[in-house]
């Protein structure tokens, strides 16, 4: 991502009164399970039509709110990478950006309030990375799979 | 100066659920306060991958025992809104009205509770009393005291009859009256005052700063309300935001006091508006599987809260995701924090009236 040009975006919804609503964070997978014909993802990787081991993208969406308004700046980053933290402009990006560091392991460069990692407690590390994603998937797909 | 760390929670008196704030002291003055919730984290939004769309919405109405009718509201219009669903007029008037229920049950339970919290064991009966009530119009109404499941992709399971309406605006009027006594003493008792007023001070500018939502922002004089975008039929209810100015623990509890009443006045618009009838449609189901993606937003009695939907057109959800309003006030909880002394941190975090459970999903 141009971090310089995403920063200014930032900047212009600050200067014209947008309030950050939340930053969301979606483990993109490799595979569109339809396709194929699958109803879910985890049949899809059953038949081997979701190959789980494709490259690992997040797609990151920072929503802002004015009035009734809502508008995003969406941006796809591959598995470690990096993204700026928004705190110079909107105070309340700290726990957005502690949040998506500890459940998705996305770096966030410059954060306002670093957690260091205390503030979830989940019983698997880094739940929505790529590997915990997948791991869990396959296991969902072995276990729908009945030998014949 | 020699600094202290004390553990605020997770197991407190004023805390209902689990939360951990490390309160960095000097003297008896706080300067940091580091959060840590996770204890009741239970995955929700993971639960799509093996949960298929058409039951989540009873998992999502689960993230919190309060606000559980509007959570699986929002989940439900979400997937409206992905499938192209037109819901009838009179199911979108009862979920306003239901709406409306939650958000007076939500103020009472937190009223008392800000009153065990500050020591008035009288007021903190007398709000549970009245949300009794409530309570039990619900189960009137829905079947449930605390989980309705009322709400369906495409409507409402049920509906309330024109005539049982009219008796439960007149029980809620009646409640309401009964409900300006223990209000007043809210208002004008000087323990109270002395307890709440002019502490945990949120500035009109530091609430902007940190974009706090729902009472806690109306407290500090921003006249918001996610409502007022007029979505869910409040287009065609006459209300205004409760707003106070002083920005105070005081202001917080005055802003949902008041917010009863607006409650009790919007349902009686309501049920004034909506068709009326015996047989009218109240759900028309969708057909085929969700595609697409949407943010919605609610007002929910603590606040806005924003939901993501993103489905690829199979039975699971792609990603669901709740962002709700004590997440969103956490960051002017802890601003309040710093710099008010030791004995005022339990009030501070009550007025924000935090819910875990919704934080942690």
């Amino acid at each position: 991502m141009d971090t310089t040009a995403f920063l200014a975006r930032v900047e212009e919804y600050h200067r014209d009164g947008w309030r950050l609503a939340l930053i969301n964070v979606t483990t993109v997978l490799p595979a569109a399970p339809a396709a194929h014909g699958a109803q879910t993802a985890v049949e899809a990787a059953a038949v081997g039509a979701a190959p789980l081991d494709g490259p690992g993208v997040f797609e990151i969406a920072w929503g802002f709110a004015r009035g009734g308004e809502f508008k995003t700046i969406r941006e796809q980053i591959e598995q470690g990478q990096s993204v700026p933290s928004i705190s110079e402009f909107f105070g309340a990006a700290f726990l957005y950006e502690n949040e998506i560091r500890e459940l998705f392991g996305i770096n966030v460069t410059g954060m306002g309030v670093d957690l260091k990692g205390q503030l979830y407690k989940t019983a698997t590390r880094v739940p929505f990375s790529h590997g915990a994603v997948k791991a869990r998937l396959a296991a969902l797909a072995a276990s729908a799979v009945k030998p014949s | 100066m020699k600094r202290t760390t004390i553990p605020f929670g997770p197991q407190h008196p004023v805390l209902p659920e689990p939360l951990v704030l490390d309160l960095i002291l000097e003297d008896e003055k706080v300067i940091d306060a580091i959060p840590t919730i996770g204890y009741i984290h239970r995955g929700l939004e993971m639960m799509v991958e093996r949960v298929e769309y058409t039951e989540m919405g009873f998992v999502v109405e689960r993230i919190c025992g309060i606000c559980s009718f509007m959570h699986g509201m929002g989940y439900c219009v979400s997937l409206e809104a992905i499938m192209n669903v037109e819901v009838p007029e009179r199911a979108r008037w009862l979920r306003l009205v239901w709406a409306e229920i939650s958000r007076i049950q939500s103020h009472l339970l937190w009223l008392g509770l800000g009153a065990d919290a500050f020591g008035f064991e009288n007021l903190f009966m007398h709000c549970w009393r009245m949300r009794e009530q409530i309570l039990d119009i619900f189960e009137k109404t829905t079947g449930g005291r605390i989980i309705h499941s009322v709400n369906r992709i495409g409507g409402v399971k049920r509906d309330i009859a024109d005539s049982e309406l009219a008796a439960i605006l007149a029980e809620l009027q009646e409640l309401g009256a009964a409900f300006k006594e223990t209000a007043r003493v809210f208002g004008t008792d000087p323990s109270i005052a002395h307890r709440l007023g002019g502490v945990g001070v949120l500035t009109k500018a530091d609430a902007l700063a940190v974009d706090a939502v729902g009472p806690m922002v109306r407290a500090s004089g921003i006249a918001t309300d996610t409502r007022l975008g007029g979505a869910f039929m409040y287009d065609q209810i006459d209300f205004e935001p409760v707003v106070e100015t002083a920005g105070d623990c005081l202001a917080r509890v005055l802003v949902r006091l008041r917010e009863v009443d607006q409650s009790i006045d919007i349902i009686r618009q309501a049920i004034d508006k909506m068709p009326k009838g015996e047989g009218l449609p109240i759900e028309n189901r969708p057909r085929g599987l969700p595609s697409g993606e949407v943010f919605t937003r609610l007002e929910q009695p603590r606040g806005e809260v924003v939901y993501y939907v993103k489905a690829n057109g199979t039975k699971n959800l792609e990603r669901f995701r709740a962002r709700t309003p004590t997440f969103a006030n956490i960051p002017a909880m802890i601003k309040l924090v710093k710099g008010c002394d030791l004995a005022d941190v339990p009030n501070i975090i009550l007025t924000i009236d935090p819910c875990i459970s919704c934080t942690e999903r």
